[in-house]
């Protein structure tokens, strides 16, 4: 019932979710894809989410990973950041506060904690999912948001046409083949045509218009 | 119990001591008089007819003669005698003896005054009494000098034999110590099984059954632990998914009687959600959780639990650390302490001026969290420990906080105080941690680990 309801508040922020129900199907997903970010649960059908987690990263993986669980003591907490989780969320949560962990975990992974990014007239929050440019607030669908804020984790760098496609579709989803350039597209017109470059043949990178 | 032992084993051998110098004593005083007596009866016969010869030749009519002294033997006699005639008159005595007759009858055998013993015999149709004396004196000297020789050694014995006791006593029962020092570092932190040693049998056995005991104890605490771990997993799981998804109902529908409804379910499953973590918390309290075998420091422990409602996070209070240099730590099971003290923020939190920081002060006595707001009465002190007590009006809140916090103190082996005003201020409530003297200390390597 909880996954179903973070997938799909997930999904409405217009971010792709993958959701695997056990340790095996999660190491399945993560041999063939690249995740932005990873919700792990500690209690699961097939074992305890913990060494899964320090297997992760001892095999390389770099994502951040948020610990969200039952298990609500502080020594459970210490347990799992000891074993490589970039945050902890005991069960039960509000949707908000997961939001919130979620996005300023990516931004601390990214290097940059600070949720208010500047680019010339365009003001983004990434905290509280809002635009302003010129002083006016801009409206942003959920795929354009995602975009945008996929870009705006690392501003000035070339992020690919795949990496943005992972961001706005779940694996296995039919993707079209302009996708990613429709809601480019759209986003230019509503921040600026200069603010998001192309650069051709490997992909695109937010800059202050 | 060693000092009573080598008492009681000292007194006992020196006792026992006494009675078989008492034994012996009574038994070398038969056997004196009866040397003694054998001597004085020998000496007598031998002397009757030195003496007989000796009365024949005295002339009739002369008073007593006293024997002059043998050359060479001027000291004192032992033995002294006297020749008396059938009425008793003295006819010759040895130097040493007394002119007057012997107060012993004239009958042969033993007599006695009240200085000598005395033996007679006679000669001549009884018409010559020999009596032969020996002082009693003299036997007494004998006696005295053969209890001394008995009861001298015992001033030795009695100092070797408090050693010697207390040597074997102490060795005895050094596995005993060792054991109750092994049984005795044994508590809620630590029951691990007694280390193997060489144990004498009838202890092994004691050892044996303290580590089956241990055993159990450890077995029904995990057991404790482990259903309230689960508990809280079957309990939080469903009203997170509860809760998610009337979150995401609430999202769907546009606003309007059915939003309003599932405003007021998320409400009250934010309720349920800290009823439930409260009645875990108390079931947690209840599980024997407390101490812990290695100091933690608390620094890092309250800034994680500061960090739940601090002003980062959505809806949060801004909460004011006071870190202590050196970094302190305590023998405190980590879990316990954070509990304990989430529950004070919490209800510093809760029922603190909403305007104004928490603050949580590190001290060498444990941790004071204290918060602004109205002054609480004695009387409304002493109820907040009770379970479901709000202080009266004031009815947010579970009720249930200082009392876990309270239980959860005790079973850390400290004590939870509640002040207000808070200290140094003229209002606000003041809830401390304390520790016992020396419960708190400075930080192993003096820095946290991590």
């Amino acid at each position: 019932m909880i996954g179903d309801a973070v997938r799909s508040h997930i999904a409405s922020s217009g971010h792709a979710v993958d959701w695997a129900r056990t340790i095996g199907s999660a190491a399945e997903h993560l041999s063939v894809g690249d995740y932005a970010l990873v919700l792990l649960d500690l209690q699961l059908p097939d074992g305890s989410g913990l060494p899964f987690l320090k297997g992760l990263r001892q095999d390389g993986h770099r994502m951040p990973v948020i610990v969200v669980t039952a298990r609500d003591q502080i020594s459970d907490r210490i347990e799992g950041l000891n074993n490589g989780a970039d945050d902890y969320l005991v069960k039960p949560f509000d949707l908000g506060e997961l939001s919130a962990r979620m996005g300023a975990v990516a931004r601390r992974t990214a290097g940059r904690p600070d949720p208010l990014l500047t680019l010339g007239p365009v003001v983004i929050d990434m905290a509280n999912r809002s635009v302003v440019v010129d002083g006016a607030s801009v409206d942003l669908t959920a795929r354009e948001w995602a975009v945008l804020d996929r870009l705006a984790l690392r501003p000035g760098a070339v992020i690919s046409k795949a990496q943005i496609e992972d961001a706005l579709y779940a694996f296995g989803s039919e993707v079209e083949s302009n996708t990613v350039e429709v809601y480019v597209s759209r986003l230019r017109r509503k921040i600026g045509a200069s603010a998001v470059q192309t650069v051709r043949g490997v992909g695109y990178r937010l800059t202050a218009p | 119990m060693t000092r009573r032992l080598i008492l009681w084993l000292t007194g006992v051998t020196v006792l026992l001591w006494l009675l078989t110098a008492g034994l012996g004593a009574l038994i070398m005083r038969e056997e004196f008089d009866e040397v003694f007596d054998s001597s004085l009866a020998e000496t007598a016969q031998r002397l009757l007819p030195l003496v007989v010869e000796d009365v024949f030749s005295r002339n009739s009519g002369e008073g007593p003669k006293r024997l002059p002294h043998s050359p060479g033997m001027e000291d004192e006699e032992y033995l002294t005698f006297q020749v008396r005639d059938q009425d008793g008159a003295v006819l010759l005595h040895s130097h040493d003896a007394p002119a007057e007759p012997f107060a012993a009858p004239l009958e042969p055998g033993f007599a006695d005054t009240p200085t000598h013993r005395i033996f007679t015999t006679n000669a001549v149709s009884g018409s010559i009494v020999l009596q032969v004396a020996d002082p009693l004196a003299h036997r007494a000297e004998a006696m005295s000098e053969g209890l001394q020789a008995l009861l001298l050694p015992l001033l030795a014995l009695v100092p070797l034999s408090v050693i010697a006791v207390w040597t074997i006593v102490r060795r005895a029962l050094r596995p005993i110590g060792a054991l109750s020092a092994q049984i005795g570092a044994r508590s809620g932190a630590n029951l691990a099984p007694l280390a193997p040693g060489p144990l004498p049998p009838e202890l092994s056995t004691i050892a044996h059954s303290v580590d089956d005991l241990l055993d159990r104890l450890r077995r029904t605490i995990e057991a404790e632990r482990s259903f309230t771990a689960n508990s809280a997993h079957e309990l939080r799981t469903p009203i997170a998914g509860s809760l998610a998804q009337t979150q995401r109902l609430i999202e769907e529908l546009e606003a309007g009687p059915a939003r309003d409804r599932a405003l007021q379910i998320e409400r009250s499953l934010h309720g349920l959600s800290r009823l439930a973590e409260k009645l875990l918390q108390l079931a947690r309290a209840d599980a024997g959780i407390g101490l812990a075998a290695n100091p933690v420091v608390l620094e890092p422990i309250v800034r994680m639990v500061a960090d739940e409602f601090s002003g980062s996070r959505a809806g949060g209070h801004p909460i004011d650390v006071v870190p202590a240099r050196p970094f302190l730590a305590a023998a405190i099971d980590v879990d316990a302490f954070a509990i304990a003290l989430r529950n004070l923020i919490e209800n510093a939190v809760t029922h603190g001026a909403p305007d104004q920081p928490v603050t949580v002060l590190i001290t060498p006595h444990g941790v004071d969290v204290t918060n602004a707001g109205p002054v609480l009465d004695s009387a409304a002190l002493l109820r907040l420990k009770q379970p479901f007590e709000r202080a009266g009006a004031v009815a947010r809140g579970t009720g249930l906080g200082l009392a876990i916090a309270d239980a959860l103190a005790r079973a850390m082996g400290a004590r939870l105080t509640l002040i207000s005003p808070a200290r140094g201020r003229n209002d606000g409530f003041q809830a401390s941690l304390v520790f016992p003297e020396g419960a708190v200390g400075p930080a192993p390597g003096g820095r946290p680990e991590s």
